[in-house]
């Protein structure tokens, strides 16, 4: 079955969207899925059949409360939810300064037309092109000029075990000027759940503006979760992430970074844990310093166990004329056994000779000495390695900015 | 049950990787409420002695029994051994970055907690416990939050072990250079935690290379442990000769 189909979505009337709609379809049809071929996903590619005919339907949400399952939360946020791909429109209570309305809303009333597919061009990312040749799903968030928001936005995605679905999402979150936020993006869905999540999520960042962006991948286990994160920054503006991946049998979690101005800066930072034979993981950036006096950082680390794959590759582009910039990168990761697999591929692309750059990537396995000294002190061989993995992982947990949603995705990791 | 708490019958063990043999011929017995203390010179295979006896999976028994409360020990793994009341206070600890001591603690007393089929302590009961015993050790509690043994001065990181000993209150301690590194109060202290410790039901093996550990803690027996094996077992006399004169007399040619 193709992937693209015919089918009747909303606001196919709107010549604006279904220009857009084409223009990714097209890109889409020229390149299709990539494979062992295309370099960007040469180490993590999967054959189309591994998604097993999914249903990409245009029918209304229907939800059975299945995706309100769970949903105590140890910290206050704004809870927003899609249900099997499809966004709940809810009266969200919402804070003074803050816009949130679903896609198609936002095109209706245009205030999505200035970001909309702006921020990075579909030839050059496959999913995200068939994402866009789906346009209808999603969320536009806007953060206005100054505005603070004190409780996190929440936004949690389900999926049900009924129908093997490709769910297309278009997330646009813009932070204004001096606008400052935390969202956090939680996947999960029904245990036994076979589905593809694809989302992309354009990222506006405004000038001193702070964006934190958490993200829990800890989808169904034969689930394929693939996400573009497509980030612009401006002058002296924030981007934070930090990605958890594990559960799921395939997942991308990708960033697409572009720093504009003088002042930006970008920190991506994640953790992976993988268990399951043949599982693959793929943690992919691109970080592009495009003025003098932008700054990146990035720290991966994983673990590895039985056949699973981990693959991070790490690009930082340092523009010509952009003096003084820093962009540093480490990935560590821990092969818990000789099945399991690491592919590391860091990219310096550095066109300024004034700049601080550095890379860096290790991969060993724990170390014989701790655990003995905890298995002198009665802890069990199994015990002291799950502790070790935890203190391995938390370096990067560490670095988060606040502390009840770490805390609170590293429980449950 | 009788009261040998370990009894060691000719042992041999050595390094796993390789065919070289430590620890040659070994025996020793231990009795409840007894203090030993081994001395020899380095590169015997003390410490190594203190591995085997505790499980380290780098060193392998050839040959021997080893019985512990009557148990056979080197049966158990080793984390067995340690529930079942061997404690190792070890030469050179280990550090293990992003585990703090307090966390390490917690672990370890709710793992031996559990074997015994004890309740776990909540994080209310163990903070008590451990306030308690990380004062008389004089350890802050900027230390407990500290990554264990990383960055800990020589003497930190003896005091830690002791610590452990008095949390843990295993049924026989080995202390393998407990006194190394240690300023005049931390030696007290040290020693003052260990004497508290020990009762008519526990045992002590002290390794040490010098009188000072044994002036506070005062052994039964002490043994000159050579070339893998016991070479002459005495009282705290044996010591005062040893520091006097050396080890020439007893290591054969
Ligand atoms: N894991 C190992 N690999 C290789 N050699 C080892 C290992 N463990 C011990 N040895 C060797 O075995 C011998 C005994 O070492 P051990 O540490 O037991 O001595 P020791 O009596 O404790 O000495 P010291 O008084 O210096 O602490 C030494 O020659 C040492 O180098
Ligand atoms: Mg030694």
């Amino acid at each position: 079955m193709s992937l693209l189909q015919n089918i009747n979505l909303w606001g196919d009337d709107i010549p604006y969207l279904s220009g857009l709609r084409e223009k990714n379809r097209i890109s889409f049809e020229k390149r299709g899925l990539p494979d062992s071929k295309t370099e960007d996903w040469r180490f993590s590619y999967f054959k189309q059949d591994d998604m097993q005919n999914p249903v990409i339907d245009n029918e209304p949400i229907k939800c059975e409360g299945h995706c309100h399952s769970n949903d105590k939360l140890p910290f206050n946020a704004l809870q927003i939810r899609y249900c099997n791909g499809k966004l709940h429109i809810e009266d969200w209570n919402l804070p003074n300064g803050v816009v949130i309305k679903s896609l198609i809303e936002a095109v209706y009333d245009g205030d999505i037309k200035s970001y909309l597919n702006k921020s990075f061009n579909p030839d050059d990312f496959p999913f995200a092109a068939l994402n866009g040749a789906y346009l209808e799903q999603g969320l536009f968030i806007l953060i206005e000029r100054g505005t603070v928001l004190s409780e996190p936005l929440y936004i949690k995605y389900h999926n049900s075990a009924d129908k093997n679905r490709l769910c297309n999402i278009r997330n646009t979150v813009v932070a204004e000027n001096g606008a400052k936020a935390t969202v956090i993006e939680h996947f999960c869905a029904e245990e036994n759940a076979v589905y593809t999540q694809n989302v992309v999520n354009e990222i506006f960042v405004g000038n001193n503006a702070e964006l934190n962006h958490y993200v829990w991948q800890n989808e169904a286990k034969s689930a394929h979760h693939i996400s573009l994160n497509s980030v612009q920054v401006k002058s002296g503006g924030n981007y934070s992430a930090f990605c958890a991946n594990g559960t799921c049998k395939f997942s991308r979690y990708e960033s697409y970074v572009r720093l504009l101005q003088s002042g930006a800066a970008a920190e991506i930072n994640g953790v992976y844990k993988l268990s399951e034979t043949e599982q693959v993981c793929d943690i992919t950036t691109n970080i592009r310093h495009l003025s003098p006096h932008t700054y990146s950082n990035q720290l991966v680390k994983g673990v590895a166990k039985v056949r699973a794959k981990g693959v991070f590759q790490g690009q930082i582009h340092i523009a010509p004329d952009a003096q003084q910039c820093e962009g540093h990168q480490l990935h560590r990761a821990l092969l818990l056994n000789d099945g399991a697999e690491i592919d590391c591929k860091p990219e310096l692309e550095v066109f300024a000779d004034d700049v601080k750059c550095s890379h860096g990537a290790s991969s060993g396995d724990l170390d014989k000495e701790q655990i003995f000294y905890m298995q002198a002190r009665g802890i069990s061989e199994d015990e002291a390695r799950k502790i070790l993995v935890d203190a391995y992982l938390n370096e990067v947990f560490a670095l988060n900015k606040n502390p009840d949603i770490s805390e609170w995705i590293k429980e449950q990791f | 049950m009788s009261d040998v708490l370990l009894q060691i019958k000719n042992l041999y063990a050595g390094i796993a990787e390789d065919e070289k043999e430590i620890i040659k011929g070994l025996n020793l017995e231990i009795k409840a409420g007894e203090i030993h203390a081994v001395m020899g010179p380095n590169g015997a295979g003390k410490s190594t002695l203190s591995y085997v006896l505790t499980g380290k999976p780098d060193y392998e028994v050839t040959s021997g029994e080893v019985f512990f409360n009557d148990k056979d020990l080197l049966r158990l793994a080793p984390n067995e051994r340690a529930c079942e009341g061997l404690f190792l206070s070890m030469q050179y600890p280990v550090a293990i970055t992003g585990v703090t001591t307090n966390n390490f603690l917690k672990h370890a007393i709710n793992a031996q907690r559990k074997y015994k089929g004890l309740p776990e302590l909540d994080a209310a009961e163990f903070l008590k416990l451990i306030r308690g015993a990380a004062k008389e050790f004089n350890i802050s509690s900027e230390m407990l939050k500290r990554e264990i043994n990383v960055g800990f001065s020589g003497g930190e990181k003896k005091r830690l072990e002791i610590l452990q000993l008095s949390l843990l209150q295993p049924k026989l301690a080995i202390l393998d250079e407990a006194d190394s590194g240690l300023d005049i109060d931390a030696l007290r202290t040290v020693a003052e935690g260990v004497n508290k410790w020990h009762n008519q039901n526990n045992a002590l093996l002290i390794i040490t290379h010098h009188l000072d550990l044994l002036n506070y803690i005062r052994p039964d027996f002490v043994h000159i442990y050579a070339d893998g094996h016991i070479v002459k077992s005495g009282s705290m006399q044996l010591a005062e000769d040893l520091e006097a004169n050396g080890y020439k007399n007893y290591l054969e040619e």
